[in-house]
């Protein structure tokens, strides 16, 4: 075989050790019928086909007939057959896989339901093999593994930088006592936060309020080897929280208010690694609407009275089935909550998923397929929007700025920090 | 019968009906030799349970409810055309053996009434639908979406329906005869009988059963599979 055809065989085997048998019904069941381009935030905001979920698909699926199926071996030009290694093709599909955002609402109407994202992911596999991966995503992917790696070197300095907030903790809730708890072997809770204190300080106060036994994880949810498809850095990325709640005992890991992060350790860790999780995983969202049901913790009914208003995060709702938990919540806080519409399973996504807040190279198409959502804070006349997922609210906060919506973007435990009633422990 | 006749409305209609079954069935023991994927793929609300997620399947194959969400003119022109196609194999089913119940009920010129009707207008619907959806590929941006294989199923469909037509509209042969024929095909001696050759159908009779023969060949083999498919994707959607 010459270089390039032994080149273009590895393409192709990688291609179809990616395949399950989810993947063959899409990329055989595809009808091209485009019901799904109205349905694509991206579409619908700037018009280009580059952007049709089918059409990002269609370009795997034109690999796949070429050289995976009988029809497409023998008559390639009736499924404009593509090689892998086709530049033209690969550039394209750069543009599209990484823009994409994962939201799953093109599933939602295709009359298959046909996961476009899924297909991506072999999209994914093909550009990191063919040296296109995403740069910036393969550096945050690459830090997130080596602080795993040497996590020593960085608790003694993240500890140091948390104090402050610490201090703001026992001021709140009035108990010189109080402050994050670390590496509690046999907790109840391993709550995994992300960087940044303002996703720590909110949780600990709610802990601490709830009497819960929590201690925190040195590490952040967020996975950048999720969004860049190299599933071998996205298992060594969550391991270390798997790693960290077996050493722990902990009979919970809660994840906090971060979409992907809700995804990637119920449902994804467990097929790149190939077993359960030492824990079941919950989200924070369940756990606070838990302790106020329950009475646990207490929040001033309508402490807010500004209107409010919530955004689904994609991998929250429609991806991973938190609708009302989040709502109730937040209506615990408010006097005026308004919905979007549409909003729960057909919500439109923010723009800003994907690892698409981190990659300035797309900023064009996330800030144009952000006003679809824009359109939607602005037409409930809210001053305050909530949302439970870090990029969405990044995304917001930008859209904010761009469409001048004059919200104020928050947590959902921001609200309930804010209404809480302190008792003293 | 001459001998293009014989080949194309005769031997092939037996190698096209071995190679659309056979294909089907390769088709899913194809599909079933991959692994299953390990991860849970469905999206939210779903109903939990393997009859609730089956009923919630079935009635998205079927009414694709989601599609009237989205469009109601696409849901019409959809559902329309596919109603058609099946009702349309469903009355071919009298060339094997006549709705004896129906017409019972309707009198035997009261049915030949009610086929002329209900065939017609499956006919005449099957063809806007068909122009409909081969004009709706040429614009943006379906178009750039589309391959060959959407256009040629599209021509395919619309020559035999077209082919359908004209036996409906303009043929002179009565159903006695065309039943003749299929029943030659089942003893395995193909033949069109004295009527058929005397009358104005044997040319677009023989490109008909030939297109459609065609078309069953292709089947398996090409985006059509979405009919078996769609029982697939539409359960993972709950998984
Ligand atoms: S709606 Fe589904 S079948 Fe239709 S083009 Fe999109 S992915 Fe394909
Ligand atoms: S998952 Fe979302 S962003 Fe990606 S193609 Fe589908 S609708 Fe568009």
């Amino acid at each position: 075989m010459t270089p390039e055809a032994n080149a273009r065989a590895e393409l192709l085997q990688l291609i179809d050790s990616k395949m399950n048998r989810t993947l063959k019904y899409y990329l055989d069941t595809c009808v091209r019928c485009a019901i799904c381009k109205d349905a694509c935030h991206q579409y619908v905001a700037t018009g280009d086909v580059l952007y049709l979920p089918a059409y990002r698909a269609e370009l795997i699926r034109r690999i796949y007939k070429k050289y995976m199926t009988g029809s497409g071996r023998l008559l390639p030009k009736l499924f404009e057959g593509r090689d892998p290694e086709d530049d033209v093709l690969l550039d394209e599909l750069y543009k599209t896989t990484y823009a994409c955002t994962s939201c799953r609402r093109c599933m939602f109407w295709c009359p298959f339901s046909i996961d476009t994202s899924w297909v991506l992911a072999v999209a994914k596999a093909l550009l990191l093999a063919t040296g296109r991966g995403s740069e910036i995503l393969t550096q945050l992917a690459d830090s997130a593994i080596d602080k795993g790696k040497n996590i020593d070197l960085y608790t003694g300095v993240i500890r140091e930088v948390l104090k402050g907030s610490e201090e703001e903790m026992r001021r709140i809730v009035q108990d010189p006592s109080a402050g994050f708890v670390y590496d509690k072997q046999g907790a109840d809770v391993l709550y995994v936060a992300l960087a940044g204190t303002h996703t720590i300080l909110p949780a600990a106060i709610v802990f601490h309020q709830a009497g819960e036994d929590w201690t925190l994880s040195s590490f952040e949810g967020s996975n950048y080897g999720y969004f860049l498809g190299d599933t071998v850095k996205a298992k060594a990325i969550a391991q270390r929280i798997v790693d960290e709640a077996k050493t722990l005992g902990v009979k919970e890991i809660v994840m906090s208010e971060c979409g992907h992060a809700h995804r990637v350790m119920r449902d994804f860790y467990r097929m790149w690694a190939k077993e359960e999780l030492p824990a079941p995983m919950v989200s924070i969202l369940s756990k606070v609407d838990g302790y106020i049901k329950d009475g646990r913790i207490k929040v001033t009914p309508g402490k807010i009275t500004e209107p409010v208003t919530y955004h689904d995060p994609c991998q929250i709702g429609r991806n991973f089935g938190l609708f009302e938990e989040p709502r109730n919540v937040v209506r615990a806080t408010c006097s005026d909550f308004r919905d979007m519409t549409p909003n729960r399973q057909k919500q439109w996504c923010c723009g800003g998923g994907g690892g698409l807040v981190a990659e300035t190279e797309f900023d064009d198409v996330r800030l144009k397929s952000g006003r679809l959502k824009a359109d939607q804070i602005k037409a409930t006349g809210a001053k305050i929007l909530v949302t439970p997922c870090e990029n969405c609210r990044l995304q917001i906060e930008s859209l904010n700025d761009h469409y001048d919506l004059g919200v104020r973007v928050s947590a959902v435990l921001d609200l309930v920090v804010e209404a809480i009633e302190i008792k003293p422990r | 019968m001459n001998w293009f006749q014989y080949v194309f409305a005769g031997w092939f209609v037996y190698v096209a009906l071995i190679v659309f079954v056979g294909g089907l069935i390769w088709q899913i023991v194809k599909w079933r030799r991959v692994a299953k994927s390990r991860i849970v793929m469905g999206m939210f609300p779903k109903p939990a349970g393997l009859g609730a997620r089956s009923a919630k399947m079935l009635k998205d194959t079927f009414f694709f409810p989601w599609v009237l969400d989205y469009s109601k003119s696409i849901w019409l022109f959809a559902g329309a055309f596919h109603l058609a196609g099946l009702l349309m194999f469903v009355g071919h089913l009298r060339l094997i053996h006549e709705f004896t119940p129906l017409v019972a009920w309707l009198g035997a010129s009261g049915m030949d009434q009610f086929a002329f009707l209900t065939g017609g207008a499956f006919g005449i619907v099957l063809t806007v639908a068909l122009i409909y959806l081969l004009l709706r590929r040429f614009g943006t941006p379906y178009k750039d979406l589309s391959v060959p294989e959407d256009y040629l199923l599209l021509i395919l469909l619309l020559l035999i329906v077209t082919m359908g037509n004209h036996l409906r509209f303009f043929g002179t042969v009565h159903v006695t005869d065309y039943r003749d024929y299929v029943m030659s095909l089942l003893t395995f001696k193909p033949a069109f009988n004295a009527a058929i050759l005397s009358s104005n159908v044997p040319w677009s009779l023989t490109t008909h059963v030939m297109l459609a023969c065609a078309f069953l060949i292709y089947f398996p083999f090409s985006k059509l599979v979405h009919s078996i498919g769609a029982f697939a994707t539409n359960l993972v959607r709950s998984e």
